[in-house]
């Protein structure tokens, strides 16, 4: 019999790399070993390097591998891309820096504006001019080219940006600059133009996308080329994929050519593992809901499907409502998988300021120092230090007994901090703490719901993350929400979940046709050559495209209006669209209007290429002992015995709350008035009544 | 737990609630405008009032619009008071006896009931493209009195029970150059209003209508007690400054902005008497944007973390005598009212800067500058609405920022690619002015320039300021650079325009237009400012060489990138020995 081969998942955070290992077979193993930030590949080596071993196979047999990082988003946080240049059109080398002028803060002199990616010096002019028809207006002066590269070459810029206005309705000029650059530059220096990565109008928007692009690029092309030669001297060759944020995976060269796209790549494998956890079942609405050390993530998948958006600012910070709170961070304007993220984690630091008013995050102490409980060094109260308080988490050690804690500390922090200055006792505090992070966690909830014109509480949340199943029930109750969730490997989801997801890539072309002019011809036309150039550059990068599905999408507005809505194209036909999109208009704003004409902005075509995996079954959890605990739950100012158990001791038959499920990567809280079954997959399902 | 008991924690959550709501508001307007103006440049707010009608919470929007709601939710409760019924959707625009600012702002307010209850109100106010009157944009300087300007809407139901007033709307129609991005915003405005209502009445039910009216009562209160203890600190005194407008036409005479802010104790009392008398052209303001303004630069001032409710404004007052610039006698005309507001901001600063240096700004670009035009090109009628901001002040210890909005607004700006597509205007250029911020130890933000190419032959009007009275610097710092408008004709030749021209222009296809806003402020003496800063200016090009030497004393080597130490210490000293 042939050796067993295997795929595997890998998802790298700050503290943590989560490995999610599955056989040809179907069985399923996770780890977590430590991540070696100062050179993440070799953390990824050490760790299959041992799983081979364990599993006495051999190099070859791993066949696959999927891949999810934070290098990218480090590298804009820490300010540590690359030196980074932009050719632009004359007259306008400010408009990176202009931005869109929106402050993201009210009433604040002090504010602070991000610093550009490309400094103003680095940001070089040529001569040419294109009309918003594509028409040339002024040719594109070479020798200004030339010039630049030679101001680039001398202030050893690592990658160029080129990014010309009108360049989304013509790449001619923009491909004329590239070729120069190259010839003058060489191929060390990283260079992309906004033609390529993001054809669209509006032209901050557009520079920022491919400007932070090239700034992150050859950090991704480093990182690339180590990670390639960490697997060959292990003797692993199999093809390596990267998530991007868009919820598909590419292969290794595309993401060195589409840097920019790295950058929320974890939290789309979460959101696909949901994804693909319900798309077999008859759940039209689910939410994810992934909490952390840091944040807490939602986002909205309707029919197995996860809402998308092109609207991310990388580097913000944490923003409550972040489509609104533009201006903090670098935007790209990308295909996202709409997960809205607010500053609330376990690490989650309570504060209360000079007039008693009190905060839950978004400062955090991480996982390190981490909370006052972990014990190390941490000296400001924290969420989990109210989990501790409440009960909700074991108080004598964490991961199964292997993280011991320090549970006297973090309650002395929260009564010192914050109890006693508020004249509350500490269970009181530790509730109320909880009840305003479940409420400022709820609002991530619902900027990807009731403000999009979603009813939450018709959606089932499942939650993951290493503290998402602790408070998914309280943040179910206040939303209305009457089921919850929790998947097998809760705590390395997202590792799970590049496993199960799709080759997908997004291809765009602006129609740039007058609503007037485009007929069904035409319309069909414009996808005909979408689908020409997707297939062209699919088949380049060596897929097969034989299982290809092909999806097309429209953004379309009425005229006048600034903002798109995307609506899938099923049939090609012009009119059933603009009937869809007048559907979505009025679903999502409340109103439609048949006077007013509508404009097909993009077209838009994701190409699938579906990847098959077999049943999953998950290998036993090593045991750990389980002791029942006192905890305070929700309209009670006391604590009372609940039973803490395992996955294993739940069947199909549900159990009445309260009791706490107890894992070596996460817990999971049920509390009174709720019930918890185990599904067939051997999800918990949880049961609210109704409020 | 008493019934009476507020429990900080449970306040903190009803705050965070009311405050997602207004945001979302927002976010419903931006997405669902029609017009540039509201859509793009974001010239809109949102608000969530209680049931007296007192705002309790406010969207991320901007912040000169956000306080002026509390004046005409004054006038929705003499006008209507428990007249209302569930359902109703209230309009207006007028500044006289209806609370508007001018007739492109028109508020869209909607009473929300629970169970037969008022619970409260949704508030927003949008600026909207053109409602009428002698220019495209409904804004003409040189306007005489209100009726020229356009449609004036007193407090109006728009909808009575759920159903629409058909009339109005189709009045409205009739009198705008652009019906569809005008009722297409109105929606927009609707669609935030019901938005408001589901999140009210979720909050009502959650938490019960008497609870819910005792934490409101408790969140003016805190934000009441917050703002008293911030003036508790200032020093108790009589704080007086001047700014200037500079004035109209040709060859305007200066007008002024007096303020006096008497602090006593936790009160702040601001008075306007020594401003100047209304005037016969637009720019008159209603006391509703300057009591606006006035409270928007203490709140900005206060530098506290206050909740965005009425209460902090319990212990100010706003006075201004009746006929005045900032508080004009019907039917003074007040399109361009605007600039005002934002040099009552200015000059609050200007007054505080004498006590809290420290959390003050140097003067910023001057609000924004209007380029209001149309014509008609094909064929097609068009309309261009161009409202540009761009520079911040230094504050201590800090630089000013350029490309960001005036920090008493919150507007964007207009992509150029999105104004070149929709309009038959090419902009030729777009970015910051080399030495224009105002040296200091932290210098201003530089000016912006932009720079308009007419495709086709066009009249426009202008409303800018900041060319006469440049933004000032403070504790040392240097004013900014002066704005200017500059009008090159095809067939050659170029005229400067005034800032605020008393007539309306006609641009031949061809013609540039180039607007050059004023930079911003510094603070400290520019002498003072660390080498290193000068050095990097001259690197990213924001000072000049020659502007280096000129304003710092600051002497580059020959490789015009390092600083001479020796001759720069021998310039500065000169300068200082000199007391030049």
């Amino acid at each position: 019999m042939a050796q067993p081969s295997y795929r595997i998942g890998i998802d790298i955070g700050g503290t943590f790399t989560d490995v999610v290992v599955a056989r040809d077979d179907g069985l399923v193993e996770t780890r977590k070993v430590p991540s070696t930030p100062d050179d993440y590949s070799r953390g990824i080596a050490l760790a299959l390097k041992a799983l081979v071993a364990e599993f006495g196979t051999t190099p070859d047999r791993i066949t696959g591998i999927v891949h999810a990082t934070t290098v990218a988003t480090n590298a804009i946080l820490e300010h540590k891309g690359a030196r980074t240049g932009l050719l632009t059109t004359e007259g306008f080398r400010d408009v990176l820096e202009m931005r869109r002028l929106r402050i993201p803060v009210l009433y604040d002199l002090q504010y602070d504006k991000p610093k550009p990616l490309a400094a103003r010096h680095l940001r070089l002019e040529v001569s040419e001019r294109l009309g918003p028809d594509g028409s040339v207006r002024i040719p594109l002066r070479e020798a200004d080219v030339v010039a630049a590269a030679s101001q680039f070459r001398k202030a050893r810029v690592e990658a160029v940006a080129i990014s010309f206005l009108h360049a989304y309705a013509n790449p001619e000029h923009e491909l004329m600059a590239e070729r120069i650059l190259r010839a003058e530059l060489g191929d060390d220096v990283y260079i992309c133009r906004g033609s390529a990565i993001l054809p669209e109008i509006r032209e901050y928007e557009r520079t920022s996308t491919v400007v932070v692009n090239a700034y992150i690029g050859p950090v991704v092309r480093n990182y690339a080329a180590a990670l390639t030669a960490r697997l060959a001297s292990i003797g692993v060759d199999c093809p390596v994929e990267m998530m991007h944020s868009g919820g598909g995976i590419m292969r290794l060269g595309s993401a060195v050519k589409r840097a920019a796209s790295l950058v929320e790549s974890g939290p789309a494998a979460g959101v696909i593992a949901c994804a693909r956890l319900v798309s077999g079942g008859n759940v039209p609405s689910v939410i994810s809901f992934d909490m952390g050390g840091t944040t807490a993530k939602a986002a909205l998948i309707e029919n197995g499907e996860p809402a998308r958006t092109t609207e991310y600012e990388v580097g913000a910070g944490i923003n409550l409502s972040s489509k609104l709170v533009k201006g903090g961070g670098y935007p790209i304007k990308m295909p996202f998988i709409d997960v809205s993220e607010i500053g609330a984690g376990g690490g989650s630091i309570v504060a209360i300021d000079r007039m008693n008013q009190v905060s839950v995050g978004p400062q955090s102490a991480g996982a390190y120092p981490g909370p006052v409980c972990y014990g190390l060094g941490g000296r400001q109260a924290t969420l989990t230090d109210a989990f501790l308080t409440l009960g909700y988490i074991n108080d004598v050690a964490l991961a199964g007994g292997t993280f011991p804690l320090q549970a006297d500390a973090g309650r002395a922090a929260l009564h010192d901090q914050v109890a006693r200055p508020l004249g509350l006792d500490i269970t009181e505090c530790a509730r109320g703490v909880l009840t305003l992070a479940v409420t400022t966690m709820t609002r991530a909830v619902k900027a990807v719901s009731t403000y999009r014109g979603r009813d939450p509480r018709q959606a089932t949340l499942v939650a993951f993350g290493g503290n998402g199943p602790v408070v998914a029930t309280e943040v179910a109750r206040a939303l209305g929400i009457r089921r919850v969730v929790v998947p097998r490997a809760a705590g390395v989801f997202s590792a799970l979940g590049l496993l199960r997801s799709d080759v997908e890539q997004e291809f765009v072309r602006p129609s740039r046709c007058r609503p007037d002019a485009l007929d069904d011809a035409g319309f069909a036309r414009l996808y005909a050559d979408l689908a020409h150039d997707a297939r062209t550059i699919l088949a380049a990068e060596g897929y097969d495209l034989a299982p290809a599905e092909f999806r097309y999408a429209a953004d379309l507005r009425y005229v006048g209006q600034a903002y798109e809505l995307t609506v899938p194209a099923r049939q090609l036909v012009l009119a059933e669209l603009v009937e869809l999109f007048h559907q979505e208009h009025e679903r999502t704003y409340g109103h439609r209007s048949h006077k007013d004409q509508v404009h097909l902005v993009n077209a838009r075509l994701t190409v699938r290429l579906p990847v098959v995996m077999p049943q999953q079954r998950f290998a036993a959890a090593a045991p750990h002992k389980r002791v029942d605990r006192r905890v305070c739950f929700a309209g009670t100012d006391h604590a009372r015995p609940v039973a803490v158990i395992s996955r294993g001791d739940l069947d199909a038959t549900p159990r009445q709350g309260p009791f706490i499920v107890e894992e070596y990567d996460c817990t999971c809280v049920v509390g009174p008035g709720q019930a918890a079954r185990l599904d067939e997959i051997g999800n918990i399902d949880i049961t609210l009544e109704a409020a | 737990m008493s019934p009476a008991k507020i429990d900080l924690i449970t306040l903190e959550v009803i705050r965070n609630a009311l405050a997602s709501t207004a945001d979302e508001m927002a976010l419903i307007v931006m997405r669902s405008a029609y017009s540039p103006v509201v859509r793009d440049i974001m010239d809109y707010s949102t608000a969530l009032c209680d049931a007296q009608g007192r705002v309790i919470a406010q969207g991320l929007t901007l912040p000169i619009q956000l306080c002026s709601f509390p004046r005409i939710m004054g006038f929705v409760r003499e006008r209507f008071g428990t007249s209302l019924n569930k359902g109703d959707v209230l309009i207006a625009n007028d500044p006289y006896g209806s609370g508007g600012q001018h007739l492109p702002d028109v508020y869209i307010l909607k009473p929300i009931f629970v169970d037969d209850r008022l619970a409260g109100f949704a508030a927003t106010v949008a600026h909207h493209t053109d409602l009428g009157g002698i220019v495209p944009g409904s804004v003409a300087i040189y306007a005489t009195e209100i009726q020229q300007e356009g449609l004036r809407l007193p407090l109006l139901k728009l909808y009575e029970e759920g159903k629409p007033v058909d009339p109005i709307f189709r009045i409205i129609e009739a009198n705008t150059r652009s019906p569809v991005e005008v009722l297409g915003d109105i929606r927009a405005q609707i669609a935030a209003c019901n938005v408001a209502e589901e999140g009210l009445s979720a909050l009502v039910r959650r938490y019960g209508a008497e609870t819910l009216d005792r934490y409101i009562d408790a969140l003016h209160d805190h934000a009441e007690a917050i703002m008293r203890d911030v003036i508790r600190a200032l020093p108790n005194g009589v704080y007086h400054a001047t700014d200037y407008i500079d004035g109209l036409g040709e060859n305007p005479e200066p007008l002024a902005i007096a303020v006096t802010l008497t602090v006593a104790d936790d009160t702040i009392d601001i008075d306007f008497t020594g401003t100047a008398g209304q005037v016969e052209a637009s720019i008159n303001c209603p006391i509703s944007l300057p009591e606006s303004a006035a409270f928007c630069a203490i709140r900005c001032l206060s530098q506290q973390d206050i909740p965005n409710c009425e209460g902090y404004l319990r212990p100010i007052t706003v006075r201004a005598p009746e006929g005045c610039l900032v508080n004009p006698r019907y039917p003074a005309a007040c399109g361009a009212r605007g600039v005002v507001g934002y040099r009552v901001f200015d000059a609050i600063m200007q007054a505080m800067a004498q006590v809290i240096p420290e959390r003050a700004i140097g003067g910023s670009e001057g609000g924004p500058y209007l380029l209001a035009g149309g014509g008609t090109c094909e064929g097609r009628p068009f309309v261009l609405n161009e409202m540009v901001v761009g520079t911040w002040g230094a504050r201590a210890g800090k630089d000013g920022i350029e490309g960001i909005s005036n920090p008493a607004a919150n507007l964007s700006n207009q992509p150029v690619e999105m104004v070149e597509a929709d309009m038959p205007v090419e902009v030729l250029r777009y970015g910051f002015v080399p030495d224009s911020g105002g040296p200091g130890e932290f210098r201003g933000g530089l000016a912006f320039i932009r720079e308009f190419r007419f495709l086709a032959d066009a009249r426009f009007t202008l409303r800018g300021d900041r060319r006469d009275h440049p933004p000032y610097g403070f504790a040392g710092g240097r004013g900014g650079a002066p704005s200017a408008h500059l009008l090159i004709r095809v067939d050659g030749g170029s005229q400067p325009l005034p800032t605020m021209p008393m007539e309306s222009f006609d641009a031949r296809r061809g013609d540039v237009f180039r607007l050059t806003g004023a930079g911003g402020g510094g603070y400290g003496a520019p002498l003072a400012r660390e080498c290193w800063r000068v050095a990097e200016d001259v690197r990213e090009g924001k000072v000049s060489i020659d502007g280096a030497l000129r304003d710092y004393g600051v002497v580059f080597q020959d490789d015009g990138a390092t600083v001479d130490a020796a001759a720069t210490a021998r310039a500065r000293g000169d300068r200082v020995g000199s007391g030049a």
